[in-house]
């Protein structure tokens, strides 16, 4: 040893990396306090809301539910769109996936091409595919059909691509060593392997794409939404509210029945029954049954869909020849003589989006810690606390800023609590599922030093799961700055206004301006994210 | 008993690695040859080079009157439904079916991609359900592949092996992730193949006692060179374990 002990520092000296990103990680909470006070956003505000509440309550009430034969052909319309589309996404998304992972790509030109289809679908809205196609294609299923396929296909392909990229090359190898050829290497030796995977996310759409239908309606695609949307119009609470809540109820039996469907996947089904002597099939056994009728049932529903959706070739023909045409009124981009007004409302966004991101996040963060389950203090607290945020991602985005749009009035204060209250959903989960994700050994060794569940929780859980939470705040905040444009549409404030109003006025090259601009922001934020994740990773 | 494998002066580089160093070496019909050495001497890229997973930088590799040089596409899968291989880490997808990974060996025999068991024939469902028998796990057909223990995996990956009919059998490695007892009964289970089926068999391995008794013949490996070509019968364990010492020079001679 060349010097005492006691000369030498007991801190780190603090690396340049790692100081910049503390630095733009305070920016940005400090960016969010601004933008939350700028937007006038305090106690004052909550205690005025509170008012309107008790006033809202008494033009809602009673609910005015719609005939049960109505209710029933709202309900199957929006669900015969949304798995239509859904499974739109799943076909275009497999070759795409194929094409895009780095191991079963053709070549580096395919590679690059189908990751660029991939992150252009993801970055249009599908609000606006929406416009476009039902300028195509008319008011109906259509349109709704094939903008929520199209842009599913950003998450739904990417998510597939990183699953075969993920997969253990070895059973594809020895496939390959026994002469199969290239499509029957990729169905036995890859597929078997991602298939939980694909069904997973695709049914993880289905349930992003039954909140989002929602806001289609308001653009004009048929379903509970565009019920939901006529009855604001008319101002009619009572109709409008009642179906809201029946969308609710819906997403959230959505979203019990896919996660129990998820889970069901990743347990392996036992089946010991010995094979009879001379036998070459599976016996029937109750989980052999069980898995043929689902799959049965699935796929009546999944054509019950298509027949539902009321999608016919002719009209998807007939509108192909006029895409071109319509296309062409998206370009050049224009701005109409707006344009300061169009970068004042984007930066509206930017605050919506950014206060939004840390009032969620200041919500969301004991509420995940609490729907733990290693972390929380009892298991029926942690159940609670995970039934909340169910309940949370049940209710989609556009119901919350309708509610809070009437609570506190038109505008951004409106966007940002709608956002907020909708970020627990989903960063509430996130942060829920990355620490039951850290190493239990980790916890076990501190707690075999005496330490108390507050100490364990500080030194071993949040230290393993500190570089995902930022992670998800950014991603929360990504996805926020696109909500925060869309909900506009509504009357929440930001630049989405000057998208709807631009399309109803027909005034298609701003869209496109819009758009860029969004865009660009949207770029600005995934860099930032890819740099932290780089230097905190 | 003619060669079925021939390797001339075959030389393998990575980059700036040499993994195969001019590679001489033929195996005839029937014999069990082990490859001995360190990790990274060589051995698994030399099997990889009899199926042509591999392809020589430099030299000519003939497998069963194929030249691997200009083989490829069909010519090569052709080749490959001929030639069975069995790896350390077993290799089966753990979601399907043990008979199903079974049935994966017939592939190169059929047409098109096929996924679920009753994708494939009757008849190839019904040998599939032999070998399973022999390698003693009918039994265990229609589990999951991956509720089996490792020693039970491998006998799975043997069967899909033999599904192929194969002439030669390439083992890499396929006990060094087993306990010793299983390790002998997978050793024990290629052997009896090998004498039934008059099966050539290239196997690398870790441990030299196994070498000792399961091989014919033992060949060393140490930086892509073939150190040591010995018959298994009167080598000594002494000079089997040279190949091991970085020092040691040993007689690169039959």
């Amino acid at each position: 040893m060349s010097r005492a002990v006691a000369e030498r520092r007991t801190l780190p000296a603090p690396s340049g990396p790692g100081m910049a990103a503390t630095v733009v990680v305070l920016a940005i909470l400090g960016a969010g306090v601004w933008a939350a006070s700028d937007l006038g956003i305090n106690v004052a505000t909550l205690v005025d809301s509170v008012g309107n509440a008790a006033d809202f309550a008494r033009r809602m009430f009673p609910l005015d539910f719609p005939s049960a034969g109505e209710l029933l052909r709202l309900c199957g319309t929006t669900l015969a769109i949304v798995v239509s589309a859904t499974l739109l996404s799943v076909l275009l998304s497999v070759p795409a996936a194929v094409l895009a992972a780095g191991n079963t790509t053709p070549n580096a030109a395919a590679r690059v091409g189908s990751r660029a289809a991939i992150v252009l679908a993801r970055a249009v809205p599908d609000v606006v595919l929406a416009i476009v196609f039902i300028r195509v294609f008319g008011l109906g299923s259509m349109a709704g059909v094939l903008a929520m396929g199209l842009h599913s296909v950003g998450m739904v392909g990417k998510l597939y691509a990183d699953a075969v990229e993920q997969i253990d090359e070895g059973p594809r190898t020895a496939v390959r060593a026994g002469g199969a050829g290239r499509s029957q290497e990729l169905a036995s030796g890859v597929l078997p392997q991602v298939l939980p995977a694909f069904v997973s996310t695709a049914l993880h759409r289905f349930d992003i794409n039954l909140r989002v239908s929602v806001l289609l309606g308001f653009v004009g695609v048929d379903g509970l939404g565009f019920a939901i949307a006529s009855a604001f119009r008319e101002l009619d609470y009572r109709r409008g509210m009642a179906l809201a809540f029946v969308v609710l109820v819906l997403c959230v039996l959505a979203e019990l029945l896919s996660g129990a469907i998820r889970r069901a996947l990743t347990r392996a089904p036992l089946s010991r029954a010995r094979p009879a002597p001379g036998r070459i099939s599976p016996p029937w056994t109750p989980s052999r049954v069980r898995r043929n009728v689902y799959g049965l049932v699935a796929a009546l529903v999944v054509l019950a869909s298509l027949w539902g959706a009321e999608l016919s070739p002719a009209g998807f023909v007939d509108g192909l020849s006029r895409l071109g045409t319509t296309l062409g009124l998206f370009w050049p981009p224009e701005t109409g003589g707006i344009l300061p007004d169009l970068l004042t409302a984007l930066w509206v966004t930017v605050k919506i989006a950014l206060a939004a991101t840390l009032l969620g996040a200041v919500l969301a963060l004991p509420i995940g810690v609490l729907a733990a389950r290693n972390v929380a203090p009892s298991p029926r607290v942690g159940a609670v606390f995970r039934g909340l945020i169910v309940l949370i991602r049940g209710i989609p985005e556009l119901v919350l800023a309708v509610v809070f749009v009437v609570l506190t009035g038109l505008g951004e204060v409106a966007g940002t609590l709608a956002l907020a209250v909708g970020a627990v959903g989903l960063l509430g989960k996130l942060v829920a599922d990355s620490l039951e994700e850290v190493d239990e050994r980790v916890e076990n060794a501190v707690r075999a030093t005496g330490a108390t569940r507050w100490q364990v929780f500080a030194s071993a859980t949040v230290p393993q799961a500190a570089p995902a939470f930022v992670g998800h705040v950014l991603y929360q905040l990504d996805v926020n700055i696109r909500s925060a444009t869309l909900l506009g549409i509504v009357g929440a404030g930001g630049i989405g206004f000057y998208l709807q109003n631009a399309s109803r006025v027909l005034e298609f090259g701003v869209v496109t301006t819009v758009l860029l601009l969004v865009f660009a922001l949207a770029m600005a934020v995934e860099l930032i994210a890819v740099w932290l994740r780089r230097v905190a990773g | 008993m003619h060669d079925v494998v021939t390797f001339q002066r075959v030389s393998k580089r990575f980059g700036a690695t040499l993994a195969l160093d001019e590679v001489s070496l033929s195996v005839p019909e029937g014999q069990i040859a082990v490859l001995l050495g360190l990790s990274g001497s060589g051995k698994s890229t030399l099997l990889r080079h009899v199926d042509g997973l591999q392809r020589a930088s430099a030299g000519s590799v003939s497998v069963l009157g194929t030249d691997l040089a200009t083989a490829s596409g069909a010519r090569l899968r052709a080749l490959r439904r001929r030639v069975g291989f069995v790896f350390q880490q077993f290799h089966l997808v753990g979601a399907l079916t043990v008979l199903e990974n079974v049935c994966t060996g017939a592939l190169g025999t059929l047409r098109g991609p096929r996924l679920g068991l009753f994708t494939y024939p009757k008849r190839v469902r019904q040998e599939a359900l032999g070998h399973l028998d022999r390698v003693g796990l009918a039994e265990q057909a229609f589990q999951r592949a991956d509720t089996l223990s490792g020693g039970q995996q491998q006998r799975v990956a043997i069967a899909r092996a033999l599904l192929q009919r194969p002439e030669i059998l390439l083992a890499d490695e396929p006990v060094a992730s087993l306990d010793p007892e299983s390790a002998g009964q997978v050793m024990g289970l290629l052997r009896e193949i090998s004498a039934e089926q008059n099966l050539t068999v290239l196997c690398s391995l870790h441990q030299v006692d196994l070498a000792l008794s399961w091989g014919d013949r033992v060949v060393g490996l140490r930086s892509g060179r073939v150190v040591l070509d010995r018959q298994a019968a009167g080598l000594g364990r002494d000079e089997a374990m040279a190949v091991y010492s970085a020092v040691a020079r040993v007689p690169a001679a039959a």
